[in-house]
């Protein structure tokens, strides 16, 4: 009882002391003008490290030997390595191969006929997984080839194989070596950390100074954002196999080796498949952003699309890389479920490798029928279905049609949300933010939080970012609470409802598989750039971990608790507010965690749609060739992520605590 | 059967969990308790622990769980290094010898077979069975003619092309019995191999390990938290509470001479005459007075009808037909209840 009374007073004390700070702050905004240096971060106090880093890197990528040998034929030699399998795929799949000769017409090998490849990808999802997931990946191939988009849906399924190949590989190797030595996994998680909230576009610039504008920095950037999780699920996977099965290799007399690559490798199978389906979808989505330095493919379609203002294009190429996500996603999924089924008679090769010799019999006999019929080799350019324009003409009915609605919508967020916290974001003097977030932090998990809040927040004053944070901030912290508002109050009738679980379910399924720069082309359709549509497409798109987790939050509730509180004569909203809602709040805020990090990884692509934060910096760095500025604004976004990160933890650390719960994961 | 040359002994075993274990556990430690262990933020997992196991015995290690018996049995294969004291097996002190050495030892001369039963999801039951051959390089059709040897010997015939997750818990534990037997191994190590299955499977699968073991006569360590299944198989057994050996003995020794309230608690409920022998309970100092002998040999149930029935004291007879006492309707009684 006594140690219930003092953590009781001890958080009345907290709460004070949060109170107090906002007091203090608020005080600075009337008392002190705007030329103090503590409303105002004066800009003669600012540290430039952006241009120092800079000249490093370029001095890196230009003049610095390692053993009298340049730096940029290393990463040249690198990036050649890496190339050649990609133009190997590549050519195979999509491109073909032309070499060009003097005094004679160039040799050209053509690619594999689409409908082989097709027929191979139809023949795998049936082996793997259903004739459902069969038919849905035909559809999915053919619709590439009758939109005319086969060529650059070949080039992205190459990006994404070679970067899953090799982000797999490292990904792999390192969370072996961070379960074996705990000292290298304690060195790599932060690490881990700061790579994973670090903004794509931060990765691009260092890329293209080491390897040039193009498809292999693009890759390059995708295989180095994509790796961290594969490494940790390696690392998790690898922990998590029973103690027995390790035992037991060594009680066989493995050696070292054996027991890594028999043992703890296929005994945790499961997981890494689910790791690399994880590698794949993330790959996927990087890839098609790193359209922007020239990687081409699907993304870059897009891209061209929406500037020439070729909405059907670019909706056509949007579907495409829908339809691919989730062809990738349940196809990997399938495999990595698949369980072993014995075999009931020996059979011969042939009959082992059926997929195998199918899928090459089918390879040869398109091959084969092409030369009679050209039209299997190459989709022939009459079929395809240009949308071009097309869907210019919808979008503009659509405009005008509901016009009143869109501007009243839009132009409502926008003064009545966006444009008051923005001003509110801005006017905060930085001090007394400062002053807030550390006294939050202390209130939450103690100084050394405190400290880390401050630190973070200071260094981004310090290098003159402060206002492009704010901006940055202001989006996310608008757009993560109208997430969470939505997807609380969709989350409850989820966990209420078995029939709206299941269609949210599903929803969520989709949103969660869709890559990032998808939820870019509608909105940017409907309401084309600035703060508005950006903020609509973060909360699209960070909406579904806040219904998911509500949802399972409410169903997790224990039975027990549930009968208890029945017998004890509560009526239903009294069982939803004074029960479920309750009890499911740690549950809730894992899932406002989730929703604040996807909020930061969509904030640095609304870039492109034109926002104004931290992530323009980052996106700028690009086309001036700026690493410097480039990561250090990244670095900023990273690390405010990482503050909202280990805040909420904290946040449900002690929630947990009070409600008697384990602590959640 | 303790007079026969031990094969595997542990001598002073301890072990202890936490910094500065070693010094403790041979200094003061030695009369340490429980409590004056964890004040220093240390935990006794085996204390002192002495035991040794003749060739071809079956030796079983039953405790609760935390009594300690597990880390004993990871000491005595090297999964745990010890604090103090020595393991040897065959003459060699596993905790002195190089890790090669170790390899080799755990290659040829011992195996162990797990209560979750630890086989490898990806390979198939015969893939499973060969593995440890696997290891050591012998060739695939040599070591997979083994492994078909031992599928046979388990009674799994058929099954060699399924997965582990195709089988049931008892059958899983027939591809770890076989598993653990390709290598031909001299010390057999058993922990709770059969805790995890149903109890009537559970009791098949303990005639099956008397069956194996009347064909194999290995050296055995059995670990169980049962002290009925203890009873049933052992030769000789110790039990373990708060990492030390309370009692150590043959089984009728538990029954007719418990070391103190703990262990009787657990032989109370055990049906006495199943365990005992006629032998064990003969009276040498009377005269036979009938002509109906008994073996020393077999159990009080199997003989109580008769003794019962019959008047007078009955001789008692070794193997070899010698009368080495006699036997009374009286003296059975305390043993029927």
């Amino acid at each position: 009882m006594s140690h219930q009374g003092s953590s009781k007073a001890s958080a009345a004390i907290r709460v004070t002391a949060i109170l107090a700070a906002i007091a203090v702050a608020a005080a600075f905004c009337y008392l002190l003008p705007r030329s103090n240096g503590l409303v105002v971060f004066p800009a003669d106090w600012t540290v430039d490290w952006a241009t120092p880093l800079t000249d490093w890197m370029k001095y890196l990528s230009r003049d610095f030997d390692v053993f009298g040998l340049q730096f940029a034929k290393i990463t040249r030699f690198l990036g050649w390595l890496v190339s050649q399998p990609f133009e190997i795929l590549g050519g195979v799949m999509g491109t073909g191969f032309t070499f060009y000769r003097v005094d004679a017409e160039p040799f050209v090998i053509p690619p594999l006929p689409w409908t082989g490849i097709t027929i191979c990808i139809v023949l795998v999802a049936h082996h793997v997984g259903t004739s459902r997931l069969a038919l849905w990946s035909a559809a999915t191939f053919l619709f590439f080839a009758v939109f005319g988009l086969w060529e650059s849906a070949m080039l992205t399924l190459s990006s994404v194989t070679i970067a899953v190949i090799i982000g797999g590989f490292i990904g792999v190797l390192l969370g072996v070596l961070g379960y074996r030595k705990p000292w290298v996994d304690a060195l790599l998680q932060p690490i881990y950390d700061i790579m994973q909230t670090l903004p794509l576009f931060s990765y691009l610039v260092p890329m293209i100074l080491f390897f040039g504008f193009g498809p292999i920095a693009a890759l390059m950037a995708t295989v180095i954002f994509a790796l961290p999780p594969m490494a940790r699920v390696t690392t998790q996977a690898l922990n998590a196999v029973p103690n027995s099965v390790k035992e037991f290799g060594r009680i066989a007399g493995a050696t070292r080796f054996q027991r890594t690559w028999w043992v703890l490798v296929p005994a945790a199978r499961k997981q890494l498949l689910l790791g690399l389906n994880q590698l794949i979808m993330l790959s996927l989505a990087v890839v098609i952003v790193a359209s922007l330095i020239g990687a081409g493919g699907l993304g870059g379609d897009v891209l061209k699309a929406l500037r020439s203002v070729r909405m059907g294009d670019a909706l056509a190429s949007g579907f495409a890389i829908t339809f691919m996500a989730i062809t990738l996603d349940r196809l990997s999924y399938a495999v990595a479920m698949r369980r072993h089924v014995h075999e009931t008679v020996t059979r011969g090769w042939l009959q082992r490798n059926k997929l195998l010799v199918s899928c090459l019999a089918a390879m040869a006999a398109t091959i084969a029928l092409s030369t009679v019929l050209p039209a299997l080799h190459t989709y022939p350019d009459a079929w395809t279905v240009e949308l071009g324009r097309f869907g210019n003409g919808v979008v503009s009915w659509i405009s005008s049609t509901f016009d009143a609605q869109i501007t009243g919508l839009r132009d409502g967020t926008i003064v009545w949300f966006l444009k008051p916290t923005k001003i509110f974001f801005l006017s905060v003097p930085w001090a007394g933010f400062v002053l807030v977030v550390g006294v939050v932090g202390w209130a939450l998990g103690g100084w050394r939080l405190a400290l880390l809040g401050v630190a973070i927040f200071t260094a981004i004053a310090l290098l003159g970012y402060w206002k492009k944070a704010m901006i940055s901030l202001y989006i996310v912290v608008l757009s993560v609470f109208a997430s969470m508002i939505i997807g609380f109050a969709l989350g409850l009738w989820g966990g209420l409802s078995d029939r709206a679980n299941r269609a949210l379910t599903a929803l969520v399924d989709i949103l969660q598989t869709l890559p990032t720069f998808v939820y870019l082309i509608p909105v940017v359709m409907l309401f084309s750039i600035g703060d508005f549509p950006a903020f609509v497409a973060i909360v699209l798109y960070a909406i579904a971990p806040g219904i998911r987790y509500t949802a399972a939050g409410i169903r997790g509730v224990r039975e027990n608790l549930i009968e208890g509180a029945m017998m004890s004569g509560c009526n239903r909203r009294q069982m939803i507010w004074q029960v479920k809602v309750p009890l499911a709040l740690p549950t809730i805020l894992l899932g406002l965690n989730q929703v604040v990090m996807m909020a930061f990884g969509m904030l640095v692509i609304t870039a492109l749609v034109g926002t104004r934060g931290l992530e323009e910096v980052t996106l700028v760095a690009i086309s001036r060739v700026n690493p410097g500025d480039g990561l250090m604004a990244g670095l900023g976004i990273a690390g405010m992520a990482i503050v909202f990160d280990r805040y909420i933890k904290a946040l449900n650390r002690k929630l947990a605590h009070q409600l008697g719960l384990p602590v959640p994961k | 059967m303790t007079t026969q040359k031990a094969f595997l002994e542990c001598k002073g075993v301890w072990k202890v969990f936490g910094p500065g274990a070693e010094d403790f556990a041979t200094n003061p430690g030695g009369e340490a308790s429980t409590e004056e262990f964890s004040a220093h933020g240390l935990i006794a997992g085996v204390r002192d622990a002495s035991l040794s196991v003749a060739k071809g015995e079956i030796f079983i290690i039953m405790g609760l769980s935390g009594s300690g018996k597990s880390t004993l049995v990871r000491c005595m294969t090297g999964l745990h290094e010890l604090t103090a004291g020595h393991v040897l097996i065959d003459g060699i002190d596993i905790n002195n010898i190089s890790e090669k050495e170790l390899v080799k030892l755990r290659r040829k001369k011992i195996s162990m077979v797990f209560q979750d039963f630890a086989l490898l999801p990806h390979l198939t039951v015969l893939g499973n069975i060969a593995f440890p051959l696997k290891v050591q390089g012998v060739p695939r059709a040599e070591r997979e003619a083994t492994a078909r040897k031992m599928i046979e010997l388990v009674g799994l015939s058929g099954r060699e092309s399924y997965y582990p997750d195709e089988l049931s818990g008892g059958q899983q534990q027939r591809v770890g019995i076989a598993r653990s037997l390709t290598t031909q191994p001299e010390v057999w190590f058993l922990d709770e191999p059969f805790s995890a299955l149903d109890p009537l499977i559970r009791q098949e699968m303990q005639s099956e390990f008397l069956r194996l073991q009347a064909m194999l006569h290995k050296t055995i360590v059995f670990i169980t938290h049962d002290f009925d299944e203890a009873i049933r198989l052992a030769d000789r057994m110790a039990v373990m509470k708060d990492g030390e050996i309370v009692q150590m003995g043959t089984p009728e020794e538990f029954i007719l001479n418990p070391a103190n309230d703990y262990i009787r608690e657990f032989t109370k409920h055990i049906p006495k005459d199943k365990v005992l022998k006629v032998g064990s309970i003969a009276n040498g100092s009377d005269a036979p007075t009938n002509d109906q002998p008994l073996q020393a040999s077999a159990s009080l149930q199997s003989v109580a009808e008769q003794v019962i029935a019959g008047d007078g004291r009955h001789p008692v007879i070794d193997a070899a037909g010698q009368v080495i006492g006699s036997l009374h309707r009286s003296e059975l009684g305390p043993y029927l209840l």
